[in-house]
């Protein structure tokens, strides 16, 4: 299957520091420098088939300990792409890694590479004894070194061929005239792996950005930089300091042997990674942090710090609770089930690893929040910077999270490396528990996994590359699953079995709704608040007139809803005509600004309200988005609403309506064809309407609480 | 139910039995050691107050033993090695020349050193004037003079008579002579204070009956003789990584001392939440997984 490559950059989890360019020889070459650490760890750049953000998996974590500093190569990223040959020859490289160096103020440093970086590590290690700390190879490319990879050895990169297929792509005449056939199939080799669609969507987009004609003359038309095995043999040979090699054994560019020869001529370690290709920093983003921090600690130690262990009987019951920021809802739900685990677990301590907005609701709690949670990366921001119109392609935003979800996770496992708890329990923490199925050996405390919605869903227009991602992101979750159970001591479903939508997990896979029964426990809905029992002393009290028909509009915390937001203000006229009584707050909410709404007369905006869940309550319409949490808030308290699902939002638009219907509940409106007056028709129609909605249950905190206690 | 040791049985099976075993004579005095492993890197344990020999260490030398090569030998006053007269021949300095002697009869360049209590004394000597031998060294519940003692420590004179025997009265030379296994009984209550501890303490008291009262108050008076050099000046000179553990429900040596003593090498230290004096022998998982990271480390 052909995967496509999105140009545009992704959210990062970290942004440097520090940026510049060195100049030689009238050659510009981009530098970024991450981190304050006492060490240096330079990571080389691929050849111009890639550029620095190869690295994206491994600078958020390498960057907490030491400090990071990358570069583009000549050919690709930001640096220049010279016309001559000459400047593309690995004596360039290396120098340009010298200059990046010096350039970024480090007298010496630990450096990196992959494949061509490798060498370029190797060669700076060599000539320059007294920079270079140590050398951590990755997948190292030395020409002429050991065998070459019988891959290259089938067709002729030089010569026109008669059909560009398999290897013969490799083919300067097949580059320049379809570089992304040739990318999309070198980088589906060099990334074996089931399940990586995604790494090989970011290296086709990186090497689109260098474009074949810095390959040719990188690959092809420049000088080598030795001529003889003994030249590439006598290049190890006078690497002196500690050399790390790392080779995956499915790796189809480089050969086991010359990752071997490598680790034998400089005196290293290799370590292969079995089951891994030739992009591992990539594809085992954790496991190669993992060996590269502790490469970095052997080489460089960091100054001694004060640790403690503590012994088994005399360890206080923690529980560390990791609480999704995206979709808004979790935090009240999650306070509500930490709640109910104290009354049966009075001893438990419970820290949170959480971000804003959980925070917010968590500190008006007064809940303990880790202090390493100032060093997660910003979900919600990256949602937000996902989404258009009403409109964020919740699938595709939650992909493009992925160096954001290994940088979170690596945070986690260092807190819960240097600390012992008993239990972690993540609501849709979606990294701790890709992360733990993928280095199962990292489990070391007892897991719960929280969702209100199973299953990947694709959307027509996403034709059929959006069904086959689902489908394969479906896959993997059912594949880690069904290896390792023993990852999820409890999975629990935030709802019944009937929420649970009927589709299919995709081709060939099971029905959702049948595998969600046989692997999941179900607590039922968790509202996180009790129902209102006197509303009319609840309106009362929140000066609502009983003759008034208040409308309440709102988005929750999201800044994606501004759009919904002036579509319902422009139909307050109509509403108004139909609803003589109609009182409309508009809750603009802490990430839209109030002064960018239409003010009407009679209309009301507020930026913020207090406890915004009592006025939902009391209110007698509510025009919210498609989001769970709002829509069920309404539901159990019986209130009629409008809701507007997110376009592209599969969650809102498939799990949530389902839900919806189920407990016969809102009106589903349309943003695409819905305007002024048929918003302002379907206000009138149910303002103030007794709905027979399905009930709730109450009991949802305290039976998800029972299955995680189970554990303590 | 008061902890009864097997005196007089034999030695229980060991789960890894020596390789190599010899004596040391200097002026006089056997020591008796025991190579296990060959490892290219070595570790050796240190003989700690006459109080236990090296079994003490039983719980760390199977493990050790399959990543290094490890050196023990029993401590002058206990365990296969002689037992000399008078505070003169239980002097720090005696300990860690005993040490060296060790070092060139195992034919021993270079050693990673490890100690528990007091062998943090010799072992600082070792390490501070004899750096090329030493590789690294790592000191459990060390006793050492950088921070005050536990005050209920100093309440009692040890060489005086008194007309009290309870609690830390019990640390008095007449006491010890008069009724050894009362004193034994409290003191190692108190190095093993965490609950459940019933075979550390057993051992601890078994090892103590092979040598007698005089010998440790001897050895008591011996670590009191002065080294020439004042302690923390010492410290100051190690050079070599240094990782320090410490109990912070240690009875019998202050945690602030762990604390102290890494403080003034500048190097690694480790709290043990909830542990008592020597947690090697009553959490030897980890303690060897903490020896070992420290080991293979090591430059």
């Amino acid at each position: 299957m052909i995967v496509a490559a999105d140009a545009r950059e992704q959210t990062r989890a970290r942004y440097p520091d520090e940026e510049g360019f060195v100049e030689r020889d009238g050659v510009r070459v981009f530098w970024e420098a991450y981190g304050d650490g006492p060490t240096t760890f330079l990571l080389f750049p691929p050849s111009p088939i890639s550029h620095s953000r190869i690295w994206k998996g491994q600078i958020p974590y390498l960057s907490r300990h030491v400090r990071v500093v990358t570069f583009d190569p000549r050919g690709n990223g930001r640096s220049d792409r010279p016309a001559d040959a000459a400047a593309y020859s690995w004596w360039e490289y290396m120098a340009d890694g010298r200059a990046v160096l010096a350039a970024s103020g480090a007298q010496e440093a630990l450096v990196a590479g992959i494949c061509d970086g490798s060498g370029w590590a190797l060669m700076l290690a060599a000539s320059d004894p007294a920079a270079v700390l140590g050398v951590a190879a990755i997948t190292p490319y030395v020409p002429r070194l050991a065998a070459a990879h019988p891959n290259y050895e089938q067709y002729s990169a030089l010569d026109p061929l008669d059909a560009y297929e398999g290897w013969a792509k490799c083919n300067v005449h097949h580059w320049r005239c379809d570089y992304r056939d040739f990318l999309e199939f070198f980088f589906a080799q060099q990334i074996p792996e089931p399940h990586s669609t995604k790494q090989i969507e970011d290296a086709v987009a990186w090497g689109l950005e260098g474009g074949p004609e810095s390959l040719v003359l990188a690959d092809i038309e420049a000088p080598p930089p030795w001529t003889t095995a003994a030249d590439a043999e006598d290049l190890c040979r006078r690497v002196r300091c500690p050399v790390l090699v790392i080779h995956g054994d499915l790796d189809n560019c480089q050969t086991r042997e010359r990752a071997s020869a490598v680790a034998e001529l400089t005196g290293g370690t290799l370590v292969t990674l079995a089951g891994a290709g030739h992009l591992p920093q990539a594809r085992h983003p954790v496991k190669v942090n993992g060996l590269l921090k502790d490469f970095a600690d052997e080489v460089a130690p960091p100054a001694p710090k004060a640790k403690t262990w503590t012994r088994a009987l005399s360890r206080k019951r923690r529980a560390l609770y990791v609480s999704s920021p995206i979709g808004l809802g979790h935090a009240r739900r999650d306070v509500a089930i930490a709640q109910e685990l104290r009354k049966l677990h009075p001893d438990l301590e419970i820290d949170w690893l959480a971000q804003h907005p959980v925070t917010a609701v968590l500190e008006a709690e007064g809940e303990r929040i880790h202090p390493a949670s100032a060093l997660l990366a910003n979900e919600s921001a990256h949602i937000e910077s996902e989404s258009a119109e009403h409109d964020l392609h919740a699938f595709q935003a939650i992909r493009r999270m992925d160096e954001i979800l290994v940088a979170n996770f690596m945070l986690f496992h260092d807190v819960v490396r240097d600390e012992h708890y008993d239990l972690w329990i993540g609501d849709e923490a979606w990294e701790i528990d890709y992360f733990l199925h993928e280095n199962p050996e990292l489990k070391s405390a007892a897991y719960v996994w929280l969702t209100d919605f199973v299953g990947w869903l694709p959307f027509e227009d996403g034709g059929e590359q959006e069904e086959f991602l689902t489908t394969d992101y479906n896959a993997e979750m059912i594949e880690h699953i069904a290896r390792f159970p023993r990852i999820r001591d409890r999975a629990v479903f935030v709802g019944n079995p009937d929420d649970v939508v009927p589709d299919a997990f995709g081709k060939g896979l099971p029905g959702i709704r049948d595998w969600t029964e046989q692997h999941y426990d179900f607590s039922g809905y968790v509202t996180g608040f009790e129902p209102v029992a006197d509303r009319e002393k609840l309106r009362h009290e929140l000066g609502y007139g009983p003759n008034e028909q208040v409308c309440i509009v709102t988005v929750g915390g999201s800044g994606v809803g501004g759009h919904l937001l002036r579509r319902v203000v422009e139909s307050f006229p109509q509403a108004q005509a139909l609803v003589p009584e109609l009182r409309m707050i508009v809750v603009a909410g802490p990430r839209i600004d109030p002064a960018t709404l239409p003010a009407l007369p009679g209309l009301e905006i507020r930026a913020y309200v207090h406890e915004l869940y009592r006025h939902l309550a009391a209110c007698d319409l509510a025009v919210v988005q498609g989001g769970l949490t709002t829509s069920m808030e309404l539901t159990a308290n019986a209130r009629p609403f409008l809701y507007f699902p997110l376009r592209h939002h599969f969650e809102q638009n498939f799990h949530v309506h389902h839900r919806l219907e189920r407990y016969g509940a809102g009106r589903r409106m349309d943003f695409e064809s819905d305007g002024p007056a048929e918003i302002a028709a379907a206000i009138a129609e149910e303002i103030g309407r007794e709905v027979d909605y399905r009930p709730v249950e109450t009991d949802g905190a305290a039976r998800a609480a029972a299955l995680i206690a189970e554990l303590l | 139910m008061a902890v009864e040791p097997l005196t007089g049985a034999a030695e229980q099976t060991r789960a890894c039995y020596p390789d190599e075993e010899g004596y040391v004579e200097r002026d006089g005095v056997r020591l008796f050691y025991e190579v296990y492993g060959s490892g290219e890197t070595t570790i050796l344990l240190l003989p700690t107050w006459a109080l236990v020999h090296s079994r003490h260490w039983k719980a760390q030398i199977p493990f050790l033993a399959r990543h290094f090569r490890v050196v023990t030998f029993d401590g002058r006053g206990n365990g296969r090695s002689d037992r000399p007269e008078g505070p003169e021949a239980y002097s720090i300095r005696k300990f860690a020349a005993d040490t060296l002697a060790v070092l060139d009869t195992t034919a021993t360049e270079r050693a990673a050193l490890v100690g528990v209590s007091c062998a943090t004394l010799w072992g600082v000597v070792l390490a501070a004037e004899h750096p090329e031998r030493v590789a690294g060294a790592a000191f459990i519940g060390p006793a050492v003079p950088l921070a005050p003692p536990h005050p209920e420590r100093t309440v009692y004179p040890f060489d005086e008579r008194l007309d009290i025997d309870e609690g830390w009265a019990k640390y008095n030379v007449h006491h010890w002579l008069r009724d050894y296994p009362d004193f034994l009984e409290f003191f190692v209550g108190k190095i093993f204070t965490e609950p459940h501890s019933t075979k550390p303490i057993e051992d601890a008291i078994g090892w103590a009956l092979e040598t007698t009262p005089q010998v440790l108050a001897d050895h008591d008076a011996g670590i009191d003789l002065p080294i020439g050099v004042d302690f923390r000046e010492l410290c100051g000179r190690v050079r070599c990584p240094v990782l320090v553990v410490h109990g912070d429900e240690d009875a019998v040596q202050p945690h602030g001392r762990g604390a102290a003593l890494a403080e003034a090498i500048g190097g690694q230290f480790v709290t043990f939440g909830g542990s008592g004096h020597l947690p090697q022998a009553r959490d030897p998982v980890a303690i060897n997984l903490l020896l070992l990271d420290f080991v293979e480390r090591l430059p």
